[in-house]
């Protein structure tokens, strides 16, 4: 994984594993935006509670804000694959848009990981398996374009 | 550097950990009466409410200090201080105003990945 800027924009490097798997996940992130079947508990990680002690103010603002809320997120998972799909064998070139697409579209993903690991306190510790490995992949990516954006 | 070699797994949408869990929620404020809101509401429409994010183990700290930064603008020393407020002592006020203002700034952090809520001051 190499993250670099250059002029306004940033370029990712990532070796074919890395974006066969980012590319995966951001698909496998928009499935779970729209089902809303699936598992509550991510679904509250995605679309958290934004009055904690009045359900009935709620509800209003899950009920103007949600359809927003998963199209722009999904537009962000699409923009991560366009990003790769665009890149090919070679590196993955970031405008500043791209990135504001990428870094919360990560975020959600870390989320979504988080609550399939039980991750759910600061000193719950993350597994040593796969999905585990996935997790700090993610977060040392995400702190990679941080780190460039804010220099 | 992490193996993920094996990418056909479906982690995300088929769970990987049988049984869901409730989210982490802040210990719950009390309800104010109605009468009382109301007052509130008429007598200070404009600082009455406030925009709240909450610590979570996930969230990068430089990530929440970049979302503070962009989003509101704040300098990055003051991006940092909320940051690190959110992170020792859980949460943080972000912004206070009318409800409206509020609620998108919410709307916002929650589109960033960040636990917002909306708070009456």
């Amino acid at each position: 994984m190499r993250v670099q800027r250059r002029r306004g924009d940033i370029v990712v490097g990532l070796d074919a594993v890395e974006r066969d798997l980012l590319a995966s996940l951001a698909t496998q992130y928009d499935e779970v935006l729209h089902d809303d079947e699936g598992d509550d508990a991510v679904h509250d990680r995605l679309f958290p509670v934004a009055y904690r002690d009045d359900p009935d103010a709620d509800d209003e603002f899950r009920r103007y804000t949600y359809e927003g809320l998963v199209e722009r997120k999904s537009a962000n998972a699409g923009r991560i694959a366009a990003s790769i799909a665009a890149a090919g064998d070679g590196r993955i070139l970031l405008d500043p848009d791209a990135v504001g697409a990428w870094l919360p579209a990560l975020t959600d993903l870390r989320l979504v990981i988080a609550e399939r690991l039980g991750i759910r306190h600061d000193d719950d510790t993350v597994p040593d398996d796969q999905l585990g490995q996935v997790y700090h992949w993610l977060a040392e990516l995400q702190a990679r374009l941080v780190d460039a954006v804010d220099r | 550097m992490v193996d993920v070699a094996q990418l056909v797994e479906h982690w995300l949408v088929v769970p990987v950990v049988a049984g869901s869990s409730p989210v982490i929620h802040p210990t719950m404020s009390l309800t104010q009466p109605d009468e009382a809101l109301e007052e509130r509401e008429l007598f200070e429409p404009d600082r009455a409410w406030s925009t709240v994010v909450w610590n979570d183990p996930v969230n990068l700290m430089t990530y929440v200090t970049h979302v503070f930064r962009t989003y509101f603008g704040y300098p990055r020393r003051e991006a940092e201080r909320l940051m690190l407020l959110v992170h020792h002592e859980g949460r943080a006020t972000v912004a206070s105003g009318p409800r409206e203002e509020m609620e998108r700034h919410t709307e916002a952090m929650h589109e960033f990945g960040l636990w917002a809520t909306v708070e009456r001051i």
